[in-house]
């Protein structure tokens, strides 16, 4: 069997190198306007391409492009620019969901990746794209079972994309899901005018609802207000049978998500991944990964569509059920090489030994270790305080204006 | 009075201005984005300062519309 490849969000350079140093086997990012978090605050811009390409590069690791909201003919020469720019940064693939996207990059001899906003729910789809792109997301609503039969009928009828190798099937691993058939939504179009499909989602379904009938004006009372919020998508504990289905590329979801999101969930799916291989994947190791990716930005988990059966879980709050926290109290200040000491100044709260902090910079990613000993002024001491410098002994290098952040319990509402 | 302002960096090219204030916006062909017509551009942020009072509600409707809220109007 061939090993999955580990495919994860980029939404900016401390997530991105969180996902490489945490063992991903692919990225994908957006840059500019085109891209379904074209909202976010921080998004990539085209000069970055070069330096994403280089830190890929030098881990083997390959990058995607996505370019996959719907395309307006005011869109098309911003669309050709981008192809262009990024087959001459060498970027390994365009993730597309327009017919326009797809047959510029093709045209630029780009590698073509089918988004999931397309809905491939079938082998004469999967056919019909094979004409174009090497690589495609299934609809996040098929099950494992359905996934199968579509993969086995690939090797069965060699259906190749343009490389000349199979066509490779990819599904969403872990991560938010919405409402909304496989991405398209139209809420908030109608509410706020503004297009999910062109990446402006204002997250209606993620909100609080009461029902009331129009006529009498009876509330209906709910079990659960967050009647159009479900739950986070998790295959951790299913991997296997992920992989038994013949899928290909497992994508993690989060752009919007912070670095330590991605170097955790990345990690333990690594992990996972490489012991099906090796023959050790255990239930005693998916339970110890389950603790692991409760710790970050979750709205509770259930298994999607993968495993038939029932419709949405919903979740149970807007926000989080994360387990832990940052808090931020600090930035780098210096970084000694030869003694392997940074320095940090601390802005906020207190440092103590025995704290779990995380660090995160553009380069450095995000680093998570526990304190064992530091220096406060220079004086060996347990405790820094507002206004200190502190410096303490680290494995990794450090930069100047990196973010040093406590990791704290995060109390759930049960 | 009306004074119509646009920080054109965050435009995500949906066109809901352009629909809305047809004779004030038009999208860029060359990047996609929007651009406020007879403004004047300071590195990205154009500002358009006008007498006729007409074009205050189509652009205030262009304003409530965008998504990223980079449009404002105010009567002076
Ligand atoms: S409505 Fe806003 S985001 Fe949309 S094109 Fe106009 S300025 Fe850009």
């Amino acid at each position: 069997m061939q090993k999955i490849e580990l495919m994860a969000p980029a939404g900016n350079f401390e997530s991105l190198q969180a996902a490489l140093d945490n063992g991903a086997d692919s990225v994908y990012f957006g840059v500019e306007q085109l891209n379904m978090r074209a909202r976010a605050t921080v998004n990539f811009t085209l000069d970055d391409l070069d330096e994403i390409v280089k830190r890929c590069e030098a881990k083997n690791v390959r990058s995607y492009l996505t370019l996959n909201t719907i395309i307006y003919d005011h869109d098309l020469s911003i669309v050709k620019t981008l192809v262009n720019k990024a087959k001459e940064a060498n970027i390994t693939a365009v993730i597309a969901m327009d017919q326009a996207v797809i047959s510029m990059a093709r045209e630029a001899g780009m590698e073509v990746h089918i988004s999931t906003q397309i809905n491939v729910t079938n082998i004469e789809t999967v056919k019909f794209y094979a004409m174009f792109a090497d690589t495609m997301v299934l609809s996040r609503e098929l099950s494992l079972r359905q996934v199968k039969k579509i993969t086995e009928q690939i090797e069965k009828d060699q259906i190749k994309g343009p490389s000349g190798n199979l066509v490779e099937i990819e599904i969403f691993g872990h991560g938010a899901l919405c409402m909304a058939v496989s991405g398209k939504c139209y809420l908030s179009l109608h509410s706020d005018n503004s297009s999910a499909n062109r990446g402006a989602c204002k997250q209606n379904c993620r909100k609080k609802y009461t029902v009331i009938d129009q006529e009498t004006g009876f509330e209906m009372e709910l079990d659960n207000e967050y009647i159009m919020s479900p739950k986070d998508l998790c295959t951790i504990d299913f991997l296997n049978e992920v992989a038994d289905a013949g899928v290909k590329v497992l994508k993690i979801e989060g752009r919007g998500r912070a670095p330590e999101y991605v170097a955790k969930v990345i990690k333990c799916y690594r992990e996972a991944i490489d012991s099906i291989e090796n023959g050790t994947y255990s239930k005693e190791e998916v339970i110890e990964w389950m603790k692991t990716l409760e710790t970050v930005y979750n709205r509770g988990f259930w298994s999607g569509y993968y495993l038939g059966q029932k419709l949405g879980e919903w979740s149970k709050g807007s926000g989080s059920h994360a387990t832990q926290k940052k808090v931020y109290i600090g930035k780098g200040t210096h970084y000694f090489p030869k003694a392997q000491v940074g320095e940090f100044k601390i802005e906020a709260y207190n440092l103590n030994v025995g704290d779990t902090i995380l660090i995160t910079g553009p380069s450095t990613g995000a680093q998570e270790m526990q304190v064992e000993n530091m220096f406060v002024n220079d004086q060996k001491l347990s405790e820094g305080k507002k206004g200190d410098m502190v410096t303490l002994k680290l494995p990794f290098r450090i930069r100047q204006s990196d973010k040093l952040y406590k990791i704290v319990e995060n109390k759930v509402e049960a | 009075m009306v004074v119509v302002t646009l920080q054109r960096k965050k435009c995500i090219g949906c066109n809901y201005c352009v629909e809305l204030a047809p004779n004030q916006f038009q999208m860029s062909k060359k990047d996609g984005k929007t651009v406020l017509l007879h403004g004047q551009d300071k590195k990205g942020f154009f500002t358009l300062k006008s007498n006729d009072e007409l074009i205050f509600d189509a652009c205030d409707n262009a304003a409530k519309a965008c998504p990223v809220k980079i449009i404002s109007v105010k009567q002076v």
